[in-house]
């Protein structure tokens, strides 16, 4: 008999030879042996079920298994960082998690694409910016990633700080979208004409006055800073192209990458005017002038004095800032409204009352249910942002999931070994850290530097009060207020450590941060002469290539065994590989 | 050309940042007042009673205690000052006037603020807030901050008059040494200059760092041998380049440029004349210290300035400086680190040969010049690409048809 393959390939089979084989083999076998081996099996696995502990077994499959035993780097595909599957978390933070973060996210990023503006644009949007179609489906993964291990009033209390940052970056992008002359045949929309671009570091509370009948989007925010925190590939393009025309590698790699948006033409065009500020470096300054060539437009530079606890610089800070006021009215015609003001201030008020409670339950108490990534990135967002409506009902939710964590004394974090304050700009591509180390080391980050900022109420009694708080609140605006503009504010370390009852600092050291470099050696200096267990975190903002996630684990990994001399709470978290992930 | 008048006493003196001349005036009771950068007025410390100091740390070589404190990741000018200050080169300094610029020179003046390191009694650091724009509210701003963190520090420290009979004495005064240094530097327009760019940046610094009182009449004595200069039969040079960039107190860096063919015929850079050199001029009604803060924000071509208009004019300025000194290219330096450079000398090197035809050479350096081989060849071949665009013009306009006719 002859067998064709695939591949015309002539086999010659012969049936009878092949029979007497098996005969032969069968006749072999050791049946005896066989049976005693399967015998011996049975036995070790009913010696297995005799000692099988019931109780354990349905409280790990109710409960979720207890921190030590849960194994969470077996959850990766080697070598990617990607899930296999997500964990068991317990039956009823599983079911959360699958209904209210999973479920309830995906369902609303296909809602809030229509809440926000229409289909068409989004499409559009999508294929036209890199940075929109590399990241938008990877969002559920960054939920994964910084809720990995959370459990009960944080795992809640955290995923709704994701959940109103997701929906703020829907309605801007769809917002920008929709009046982007690159996506509607070069033509200025009536959209184009009621948007005002600024600068990601111009905070959005200066807009206020015309909340009502213009929309000022950030033109970076969501670009680069957002898409880079869920898929750290996207920025690394811009980055590159910011060195193409001859840019050196080392100025801050932020600005590098906002400029880059503009020498590769992936910006959005939504907006007649723009506004620049000098947050916080030499880098920012510099990256404002070179996109003013690109965007070739009207354009307002509010720079605050960086000096800013002279009281002699406050008059010059408001008049800049009534000078862009003055500007946005005569581009745009619209007059300037008290009334608005009045109204975005006191209910952004609201918003940081609420930021003051967080952080006395965070600093006083072991119940608060918020994890390090989700405070900073949140606090950041929308104290950058301004007033927004999804805001206030976030914080309605994580109020309830405060409140009843304080009330119960629910500890989210029971495995805390120290309480960290991260000082310094984080690295965007790994802002999740705080969990791994969490999970893995029980370092649990309290609070971080970027957090801190913006502490200003806003007075509304009068005009001249309220210009006044609003200068205050923008000079503390991020960097300025710590990475540059005097070292009386870096130091400000001591007290926060003090107020947050923490006893380590993770010091992000941003390599191409002129201004944290060049105090380098002094904070080395008090760290010893203050007894403080400081471990340094090199890193290079949205640039993974200079120090990989996997080399920050492995600093804070050394540190906590050779100085520590600590033991892993997962060890399976020591090590892994997430080159590749998102 | 022959040595000029006083050029190797005035090499001497930029050998050493306490030289002969600061350690005179301190002898007569004056008051030595360091600073880093052109928004520090330098009028203003050189009231009766002081004198300037514009920092510089000559000779360094690798410094690494300034590399513990300020990583190896920042301008080296503002490490090489630091480790200056840590090895005691600036103990003769009886304060630190530091400005909120940019941010290395920032932090390195810091460092003076919060340690120990001068080891002078009297020694203080006190900051000005300088603004990011030209207008009338940046100047008001700066005024103050030049009244709170200059003049007041200067009486209550010092006993200085900072009156504005004082103020106007000191414009005088520097006035009189713009204008020696511009007619000095007006040699550099000959079509055949009598003043290398060496030799001026040599009298340029030497005017930045040493009491003026006391080099005043050694300039007009260099200003009289230079009317009388005659310049080489047969120069050097191959052709002329405008020097702009970042920070450069370094002599022999201009030097190298001139080796290899270019002459340096402008010095628009942060310890340079343009701007620098230019009289301050009081308006009938000014108060002087309203001038200088109008002045020194109004002269300024730093990129830090944010405004439109401003961005846009630093390059029309720098193309118009190329024609009136009749320059053939522009060698753009920044200095390692230096952020704000590195982004103006990229856009820089893109817009001035495309909207003005300007060629441009644009290079990265440290403040101690290791890497001289890399630069040598970099000017060279700057310098060939010039005489090559020099000569396909010739070539060019030989070869039009009216040119061909006359030839026939």
């Amino acid at each position: 008999m002859i067998f064709k393959t695939f591949e015309a390939k002539e086999i010659e089979l012969k049936p009878k030879e092949l029979l007497k084989a098996l005969g032969q083999k069968l006749k072999e076998t050791d049946y005896k042996a066989k049976a005693a081996a399967i015998k011996e099996k049975a036995a070790g696995a009913a010696e297995k079920l005799k000692n099988l502990d019931a109780k354990k077994l349905v409280s790990d499959f109710w409960n979720g298994k207890p921190h030590e035993e849960r194994r969470l780097g077996d959850l990766y595909i080697p070598g990617t960082g990607l899930y296999k599957h997500r964990e068991w978390r317990g039956v009823k933070d599983t079911l959360y998690y699958f209904n209210m973060i999973w479920l309830y996210n995906y369902a609303h990023m296909v809602t809030d694409i229509m809440k926000y503006g229409n289909l068409p644009d989004f499409i559009k949007g999508t294929l036209r910016y890199r940075w929109m179609g590399q990241t938008y489906l990877t969002v559920m993964h960054w939920f994964d990633r910084g809720m990995e291990g959370m459990r009960g009033p944080a795992l809640r209390g955290s995923a709704w700080h994701y959940r109103g940052m997701t929906s703020e970056t829907i309605r801007q992008f769809q917002a920008m979208f929709a009046s982007d002359k690159k996506l509607h045949g070069g033509v200025a929309n009536d959209l184009w004409k009621k948007h005002i671009a600024h600068n990601e570091t111009v905070s959005g509370c200066i807009f206020y006055p015309w909340r009502d009948v213009l929309d000022d989007v950030p033109l970076e925010m969501i670009p680069y800073f957002v898409t880079c925190h869920v898929n750290n590939h996207t920025v690394l393009n811009y980055i590159d192209a910011a060195q193409s025309i001859g840019l050196p590698a080392d100025p801050c790699p932020m600005c590098q990458a906002e400029y880059g948006i503009f020498v590769l033409d992936d910006y959005p065009d939504y907006a007649p005017i723009m506004i620049t500020s000098n947050e916080a470096c030499d880098g920012s300054v510099a990256t404002s002038i070179l996109q003013d060539w690109f965007l070739n437009r009207p354009l307002f530079a509010m720079p605050q004095p960086m000096r800013y606890d002279d009281p002699l610089v406050q008059k010059h800070c408001q008049k800049e800032i009534e000078a862009c006021w003055k500007f946005v009215e005569e581009q745009m015609g619209i007059p300037f409204s008290w009334d608005q003001y009045v109204k975005y201030a006191e209910s952004f008020n609201k918003l940081t009352e609420f930021e003051h409670e967080k952080w006395d339950v965070a600093a006083n108490t072991d119940y608060y249910p918020i994890n390090g990534v989700a405070q900073a990135l949140y606090r950041i967002y929308y104290s950058q942002d301004g007033d927004r409506p999804i805001w206030h009902e976030v914080d309605k939710h994580v109020r309830k999931i405060m409140e009843n964590s304080v009330e119960k004394k629910i500890n989210s974090f029971p495995k805390t070994r120290h309480r960290v304050i991260a000082w310094s700009c984080a690295p965007l591509y790994y802002s999740n850290w705080c969990t791994w180390a969490y999970n893995c080391w029980g370092l649990n980050c309290v609070i971080n530097m970027d957090s801190l900022m913006f502490d200003q109420m806003l007075r509304t009694d009068t005009y001249e009060h309220a210009l006044e708080d609003l200068a205050w609140f923008n000079e503390k605006a991020p960097m300025r207020a710590m990475a540059v503009g005097g070292h009386e504010h870096i130091f400000q370390l001591w007290e926060y450590m003090e107020r947050f009852n923490c006893d380590m600092v993770v010091m992000y050291d941003q390599l191409q941060c002129k201004g944290m470099q060049g105090i380098h050696g002094m904070f080395e200096d008090e760290f010893r002469k203050r007894n403080i267990h400081a471990i340094w975190v090199p890193h290079a903002l949205p640039d993974k290539r200079t120090v990989s996630r996997r080399e920050i684990r492995q600093i804070i990994n050394d540190y906590m065994t050779t100085v520590m001399h600590e033991e892993p709470l997962d060890p399976t978290l020591v090590d892994f590989e997430d080159g590749d992930s998102w | 050309m022959r040595d000029l008048k006083h050029i190797i006493e005035f090499e001497q003196l930029l050998e050493e940042a306490n030289n002969d001349l600061v350690r005179q005036a301190k002898a007569e009771g004056k008051r030595a007042l360091g600073y880093t950068c052109y928004f520090m007025p330098e009028v203003l410390l050189d009231l009766p009673g002081c004198f300037s100091v514009r920092l510089r740390a000559p000779r360094s070589t690798s410094p690494d205690m300034a590399t513990y404190y300020m990583s190896n990741r920042t301008c080296m000018y503002g490490r090489c000052l630091l480790e200056r200050a840590l090895e005691g080169g600036f103990n003769f300094l009886d304060a630190q006037m530091a400005t909120e610029t940019c941010t290395v020179t920032c932090r390195f003046q810091e460092h003076l603020q919060m340690m120990d390191i001068i080891q002078n009694p009297d020694f203080f650091c006190e900051f000005t807030d300088v603004p990011f724009k030209k207008n009338e509210n940046s100047i008001e701003h700066f005024m103050g901050q030049l009244e709170a963190h200059v003049l007041k520090p200067l009486r209550e420290h010092f006993g200085i008059d900072t009156s504005d009979a004082a103020m106007l004495k000191a414009i005088e005064e520097h006035n009189e040494v713009c204008r020696l240094i511009n007619e000095i530097g007006s040699y550099r327009k000959l079509d055949i200059p009598t003043i290398t760019g060496r030799e001026f940046q040599i009298v340029q610094l030497v005017s930045l760092t040493c009491p003026k009182y006391l080099i005043i009449d050694k300039l007009r004595e260099i200003l009289a041998d230079l009317k009388k200069r005659k310049p080489d039969k047969k120069p050097a040079w191959r052709c002329k380049v405008v020097l702009a960039g970042s920070e450069d107190d370094d002599p022999d860096f201009t030097k190298l440029i001139e080796e290899c063919g270019a002459l340096v015929v402008a010095d628009r850079h942060c310890y340079g004349s343009m701007p620098g050199r230019e009289e301050i001029v009081v308006k009938e009604g000014e108060s002087p210290l309203h001038a200088i803060a109008a002045h020194y924000l109004n002269t300024s071509e730093c990129p830090r300035f944010m405004e439109q208009h401003t961005m846009r004019e630093r390059k029309e300025k720098l193309a118009q400086t190329v024609k009136e000194y009749k320059a053939d290219g522009i060698i753009i330096e920044q200095m390692k680190f230096c952020e704000y450079w590195s982004y103006e000398r990229t856009i820089d090197t893109i817009i001035l040969p495309r909207d003005y035809g300007i060629p441009v050479c644009s290079i990265e350096k440290e403040y101690v010049n290791n890497a001289i081989g890399q630069l040598r060849t970099r000017f060279q071949a700057f310098v060939e690409s010039i005489e090559i665009k020099r000569l396909a013009a010739r070539n060019q306009e030989e070869n039009t048809p009216e040119k061909q006719e006359d030839m026939a």
